[in-house]
């Protein structure tokens, strides 16, 4: 919600800052920003009663000296006849209606009028419309103005179960459908109550007599609707977010005198339906509980001079909570109050002892299998449980985000194949990937659940000389994890790659156990590496292709091999993304090593360019030509 | 010369894989967590609305338990988590203060763009003894703030809200770029959940804190898009190594 500084501050006696008043509000827990001197606000649910300028300076005035005591029409009103039922009186416990005839339409508004829609960027529509906005933003509470002339009817209020095709004054045209709070005039919805009116009866700029409806909707009745129907409306925002339920007489009031601040009034009238007595909610004086729940000292005096001044009514025992704080019920709600006034930063910390708990194992058995796995290669992913294929046990989510992914994955293999293929098709060569996750299905009509550790394997056995040229195999991953892990049953399988779209030809090997299946004995395994203690920086990472380069050496002098092999493996270039030695062959009969090293490029903002790659492996090999003993067989 | 008969082959140099960085990140908090003295909970991640919403005092009305916010499963008859609160409920209904949990795992919620997904993680901790109060609670998260980001970063406090806690709080820290960023929430556990959990609410009260793994990830490695966690893009994996 955006509030105009100059529209809060004129309230405020102090005249303080945009910025005092800024620190004021992050203070009291209202979030905002500010652009061009307007707030653009951020409350928290459970403060509807700040929605408006009255509101937020109830808020304020624990701070400072505050008059929001804009006039009201104060002269007796007679009673409006009106042709009106209530068949939802507890969901709409008050209403008002008011019927205002003017002379004339006014051509120019009073500056507090223009400057409302000047300050804040807004479009005029009609002279009541406009005034019922202004109300709304002044007060909170919002109204909604009929073409009186349009009324000709009886108007109810009522639950509406039935579809019916509705056009907003906006409009647009929606679809009712369930269940619905309306306003009917002759059996035809004219407002959706509490989030936007109909078309047919809304005012225009030559309406002269409106019909202004006030009223109190529980918020249980409004919330969802201008979400379900996709309707901008502020009404409905500040009626989810609770209303003040003793302000609707108030509002007609003020609507009245603004309205006679523009125009001469022919003829006004008015009629409050009040179905049921409002509650008042008081509470019992206890500052040692405040004291108690904040952790601090305040006295009595100053607890309740705070309460005072945001409104609540004290005495020496009780405390009796203003109509439109409907957030407040506990003696825990009054203390976040005192501590929202204080300020949440200037509460001092009081030390915590925690008595040391049982240390618990329940990640042992999964922390020492991620070990093991990271110490052969493997990179964990997480994945979204969201498929979209089930089978008749699968679990389907009844609202998904994508129509497509409305079923819970029931294994764990089928997302890491298709992490595979993804990074087969960018370029990767060796791939190793495992995930641990739960996997839900029904049984017995019941949810199971169980705890999966999935593997899945393709490509080279890794990127060093030993491994470069062998292929990941179901018989490579068996000896692997059998002689780290003896007695534990992996079972391997090869996937089939017939079905999938990829040129690549490596076998897809992959297993997927039940972490439940695992013994004890995996707490034995003694891992060789742990992941980093510090924090890495995270480089962004390039979508565009690789270009790889190898260059094979043939050293037959040895002394500089180690300089060598030094000077290429770190070797650094923003485009070079990795270099290793994938052969080296000692031929001790010749008196010869042959080294090859492979190269990897990529740039981040553009596909690499073989000159590119050639300008850098350039540079090497004129630094490697200057060594005595060391030569790349077939190169002029 | 020296002969190539001494010349020892180049050291293999295996290649290691990683652990995903949200759940390192998970781990290394929770132990953080371990070590001052919280015990390890674990929970469903399909929960009932009982123990998501209504032993949490979310009342029926309240915008998250609409359709748009919680994914729902099987006919509405269970959704899937959207905190990992339910799980301190269980653990409040099996065990008698004092306690102190904490848990930590996949929530979901229906929202997807660079900064949210359906499927994301958090830990949450819980603490109930006699006389817990708000200052206590600014003493633990001082702790974890400074654990997490070091005892120079400047921190917070901000009143929020959360139908499970009162008064509740959200923590902000100053980024380097001197932008406030909210990283947790927290707040005295209302007494209606206690009470809704069997725990005298006037012998004793609670502390409790939440907190976004991918959110702190995000700030610690630097990570823009929050979707970039979830690609299983070798590239960005072994950047975490």
């Amino acid at each position: 919600m955006k509030i105009a500084y100059r529209h809060l501050v004129e309230y405020i006696n102090e005249n303080p800052s945009i910025e005092e008043i800024s620190d004021c509000l992050f203070q009291l827990g209202h979030e905002h920003e500010i652009e061009e001197n307007i707030f653009n606000m951020e409350f928290t649910p459970n403060r509807g009663d700040c929605l408006s300028i009255n509101g937020l300076l109830r808020d304020l005035s624990v701070f400072y000296n505050v008059n929001t005591n804009q006039e009201i029409y104060n002269d007796k009103l007679n009673k409006l006849e009106i042709d009106f039922e209530n068949l939802s009186q507890d969901i709409c416990p008050q209403i008002s209606f008011l019927k205002l005839e003017i002379e004339n339409i006014p051509n120019k508004y009073k500056d507090y009028l223009n400057d409302y829609f000047k300050d804040l960027n807004l479009n005029k529509n009609n002279f009541f419309t406009d005034i019922s906005n202004y109300v709304s933003y002044e007060n909170g509470q919002p109204t909604h103005c009929y073409d009186a002339n349009k009324i000709d009817g009886k108007i109810v209020f009522k639950e509406l179960h039935a579809n019916q095709e509705f056009e907003t004054l906006l409009e647009k045209k929606i679809n009712l459908s369930d269940k619905n709070h309306v306003f009917l005039l002759n059996d035809k919805v004219i407002n959706l109550a509490g989030v936007v009116g109909g078309k047919e009866t809304s005012c225009s700029i030559d309406t002269k007599t409106v019909l202004v409806e006030c009223a109190f909707f529980k918020p249980e009745a409004i919330i969802g609707k201008s979400v379900k129907y996709d309707i901008q409306s502020e009404a409905s925002y500040k009626f989810e977010r609770f209303v003040d339920p003793e302000c609707q007489e108030k509002t007609i009031r003020r609507f009245i005198k603004i309205v006679e601040e523009h125009t001469n009034i022919k003829d006004v009238s008015l009629i409050t339906y009040k179905y049921k007595k409002n509650n008042v909610t008081k509470i019992p004086v206890n500052t040692n509980v405040i004291n108690q729940i904040i952790g601090t000292n305040i006295s009595q005096n100053e607890y309740l001079t705070y309460l005072s001044k945001l409104g609540f009514i004290v005495n020496d025992e009780n405390i009796e909570v203003p109509s439109y704080r409907s957030d407040i019920e506990t003696q825990n709600d009054l203390a976040e109050e005192i501590a929202r006034v204080i300020g949440y930063d200037n509460i001092e910390r009081n030390e915590i002892n925690i008595p040391k708990a049982k240390l618990s194992n329940i990640y042992d058995i999964e922390n020492k299998l991620r070990f093991f796995l990271l110490d052969h290669g493997f990179y964990e992913v997480i994945n979204s449980p969201f498929v979209g294929t089930g089978s008749s046990n699968s679990i389907c989510v009844d609202n998904p985000l994508d129509s497509n992914k409305k079923f819970l994955r029931s294994n764990l293999t089928q997302s890491l194949l298709e992490n595979l293929l993804f990074n087969e098709r960018r370029q990767k060569d060796s791939i190793k990937l495992f995930e641990i996750s739960d996997i839900y299905n029904i049984k017995d009509n019941k949810v199971n659940v169980s705890r999966k550790l999935a593997v899945i394997a393709s490509g080279r056995a890794g990127h060093n000389y030993r491994d470069f040229s062998k292929k990941i195999s179901k018989k490579y991953l068996d000896s692997l994890f059998r002689e780290s892990l003896p007695s534990e049953n992996f079972e391997f399988k090869v996937l089939s790659r017939d079905s999938l779209n990829t040129k690549v030809k490596n076998e897809i090997i992959s297993c997927e156990v039940d972490i439940s299946n695992f013994s004890t004995d995996v707490l034995s395994y003694s891992e060789i590496s742990k992941p980093p203690e510090s924090f890495i920086e995270y480089s962004p990472i390039s979508d565009l292709p690789y270009s790889i380069r190898d260059l094979s050496f043939s050293v037959k002098d040895f002394t500089e091999l180690d300089k060598f092999k030094k000077y290429i493996l770190e070797f650094k270039h923003d485009l070079l993304k990795e270099v290793f030695i994938f052969d080296y062959f000692n031929n001790e009969k010749n008196a010869e090593i042959k080294i090859g090293f492979r190269f990897v490029f990529q740039s981040s903002d553009s596909t690499i360019t073989e000159t590119q790659v050639n300008n850098i492996i350039d540079v090497i090999i004129k630094h490697i030509e200057e060594i005595d003993g060391i030569t790349i067989p077939g190169l002029n | 010369m020296s002969s190539n008969k001494d010349i020892s082959a180049p050291k293999i140099i295996k290649d290691r894989g990683s652990i995903h960085p949200i759940n390192h990140l998970k781990d290394s908090i929770m132990n953080l967590l371990v070590s001052f003295g919280f015990e390890i909970i674990d929970g469903p991640e399909i929960e009932t609305e009982k123990f998501n919403f209504d032993m949490l005092n979310i009342k029926k009305t309240h915008p998250a338990r609409q359709m748009h916010d919680t994914f729902y499963v099987e006919n509405k008859s269970n959704l899937l988590r959207t905190h990992t609160s339910p799980v301190q409920i269980r653990g409040m209904l099996e065990k008698r203060p004092p306690l102190a949990f904490i848990s930590g795992g996949k929530v979901y919620r229906k929202d997807d763009d660079a900064t949210h997904l359906p499927m994301f993680h958090q830990i949450e901790g819980i603490l109930v003894d006699k006389n817990i109060s708000f200052a206590h609670l600014k003493d633990l998260i001082y702790k974890i703030v400074y654990s997490l980001f070091g005892e120079d970063i400047e921190l917070r406090f901000r009143p929020s809200y959360f139908p499970f806690t009162e008064p509740s709080a959200e923590v902000d820290i100053l980024s380097s770029e001197g932008k406030w960023l909210e990283i947790l929430g927290c707040g005295l556990v209302n007494p209606v959940v206690l009470e809704n959990c069997n725990i005298d609410s006037n012998s004793y009260s609670g502390l409790a804190f939440g907190l976004g793994i991918e959110r702190i990830a995000m700030l610690k490695h630097g990570v823009k898009d929050i979707r970039d966690f979830y690609k299983s893009n070798l590239d960005f994996l072994s950047q975490f190594k």
